[in-house]
């Protein structure tokens, strides 16, 4: 296996994870850091585990076995709204957007950790609501229901709303799938510029412009398991992994 | 005249207080509840209860309903709101079976299908509501309550974190909303205010038995909400109205035969559904359309 270890401080850390489903093992003995400030992108054949490493992490699978920490702390037993108030969210392949709410409301509601009436920072919030919608240049259409919105604007509301959360890590489900060039480009900088600002991000990715435009390191999986990890052009490269993503397998 | 009028003033208060209600958690939460009345029986009984046996003074009765009733939905919402969707319409439908089979059978408390009979009139700082007029005004008053407290509650962060739920659990979840302890207290705002609805109808009616609390009374307040507009702050409102006044109405059509207006009434209610659901699906207030295609 490919490795490459950074001297960052390990945001999350992955050990010997494993998930059955039945008889289908998912997840098998994946260990995988990820440091802060660092890039890094899931790539694989379909089927690979990848967003079923994201569930996990996310509280919405529990490991059949091994152990993830965040922060150097177990987050065993945390149920997904308290793992996202630790401060990791996701985004998904589906979007799952708020369909009937406004663009702002999308925003707005992600800002607002608790439900009670009283909210404290609301000026500061609207403020920041505001800003985030004029980055992913959905300001002009902030009263539009999210159903209403053509493709790329809801890949953007997708984005503004993980902008919201104020979260330190990331996890990016195929985030730029089906986007047009101009769009790409727009999208690839913002997460760059929010890379500089020191959000952790893990993207899982099919297009290899954006695991090569944007990624520090990546992490190759394939039937659960954890083949190789390593900067884009390492992995790339390799003939084995390519086959494999590619389909070609011996 | 005046009277029949009023009648049907204060019974649209008491309606438009309960369809308000159950938007709240099937508009906004997405919950699809056929145990509404059950709610509504609840604080009608417990007003029954306390006015005949302790005390009739409205703020009192008025406040132990709602408590009871929001207690009662909160008891019986925690394991039910662990099951989505469909399931949960299957589960509150179990709810409503059990619910009218106490209310028939507790005789201690309801008096059994007999119900309760001489329920006073409630009294606030000394004043009797004897009047019907006193009485229609009270009813307004309390649904102005109930719209305000309703408009607050859905218009701030708490009517975000509901629609998100509806929208997609999942994304609500992922962004911190706690789905559960949201979608549970949604609940008991919802039965509590129902329970406020009983209080001003045992009140009013003077007698209560368990035909007025059964499963057709859930099914008519579901309509008055898809034909109002589900999701939406007036729309229960005027599903009450129309629904309310639709058998008023058809007694002054001199051609139809009195003795065929109910079954009458169920047509006209039925073909209204279907119709709205296919040009307006989003009800009378609602938008034309409630879903684009993804």
């Amino acid at each position: 296996m490919t490795t490459s270890t950074s001297p960052q401080e390990i945001l999350l850390e992955i050990k010997n994870v494993n998930k059955n489903f039945g008889g289908l093992q998912a997840i098998d003995d994946v260990t995988l850091d990820l440091p802060a400030g660092v890039i890094t992108t899931l790539v694989g054949p379909n089927g690979a585990g990848k967003t079923t490493l994201f569930n996990l992490i996310t509280g919405h699978l529990i490991p059949s076995s091994g152990t993830i920490h965040w922060l150097g702390k177990p987050l065993k037993g945390f149920q997904p709204w308290q793992v996202a108030r630790l401060g990791i969210a996701r985004t998904f392949q589906d979007l799952r957007l708020y369909s009937q709410m406004t663009v702002e409301e999308n925003v707005m509601t992600v800002t607002e950790r608790s439900s009670w009436l009283w909210q404290g920072g609301r000026q500061a919030a609207e403020q920041r609501v505001t800003e985030i919608l004029t980055e992913t240049q959905l300001l002009d259409k902030r009263h539009e229901r999210a159903v209403d919105l053509a493709y790329a604007e809801r890949k953007f509301l997708s984005l503004a709303r993980i902008m919201a959360s104020e979260a330190k890590l990331w996890l990016l489900d195929e985030p730029a799938s089906g986007l047009d060039p101009r769009s790409f480009d727009r999208f690839v900088t913002l997460l760059r510029d929010y890379a500089k600002r020191g959000i952790t991000i893990c993207i899982i990715e099919h297009n290899l412009d954006i695991v090569i435009k944007l990624s520090d390191r990546v992490a190759f999986l394939d039937q659960g398991k954890l083949l190789a990890q390593g900067s884009s052009e390492d992995i790339l490269k390799d003939p084995h992994l390519a086959a494999i993503y590619f389909g070609e397998r011996a | 005249m005046i009277a029949y009028l009023q009648n049907i003033a204060v019974l649209f208060c008491i309606n438009a207080i309960l369809a308000l209600t159950l938007n709240f958690i099937m508009g906004y939460a997405g919950i699809f509840s056929l145990a509404h009345a059950i709610f509504f029986g609840v604080g009608a009984y417990a007003t029954a209860y306390i006015a005949m046996h302790a005390s009739d003074s409205l703020l009192l009765c008025m406040a132990a309903s709602a408590a009871i009733s929001a207690i009662l939905s909160m008891a019986l919402a925690l394991p039910a709101l662990r099951v989505r969707g469909e399931y949960f319409v299957a589960a509150s439908l179990g709810l409503q079976v059990i619910g009218v089979t106490i209310f028939s059978e507790w005789k201690s408390i309801t008096g059994g299908l007999g119900g309760m009979i001489g329920i006073p009139r409630p009294k606030l700082w000394g004043y009797t509501f004897n009047d019907d007029t006193a009485f229609l005004m009270l009813a307004l008053v309390v649904l102005g309550i109930v719209v305000g407290i309703t408009a607050l509650l859905v218009r701030g962060s708490f009517g975000r974190s509901l629609m998100a739920i509806r929208d997609s659990e999942s994304a609500a979840q992922t962004y911190g909303k706690h789905v559960n302890a949201v979608k549970t207290l949604s609940v008991a705002v919802a039965a509590g205010l129902a329970g406020v609805a009983g209080s001003l109808y045992a009140f009013y009616i003077s007698f209560i038995n368990v035909e007025s609390f059964v499963l057709e009374t859930s099914i008519l307040l579901m309509a008055m909400v898809i034909i109002g507009g589900t999701g939406t702050l007036f729309g229960p409102i005027v599903g009450a109205a129309l629904l309310m006044s639709l058998p008023a109405a058809l007694t002054y059509l001199p051609f139809l035969p009195p003795t065929e207006l109910g079954s009458i009434q169920q047509i006209i209610y039925g073909l209204a559904m279907v119709l709205l659901m296919m040009f307006r699906p989003g009800g009378l207030v609602g938008g034309r359309s409630k879903e684009k295609s993804a």
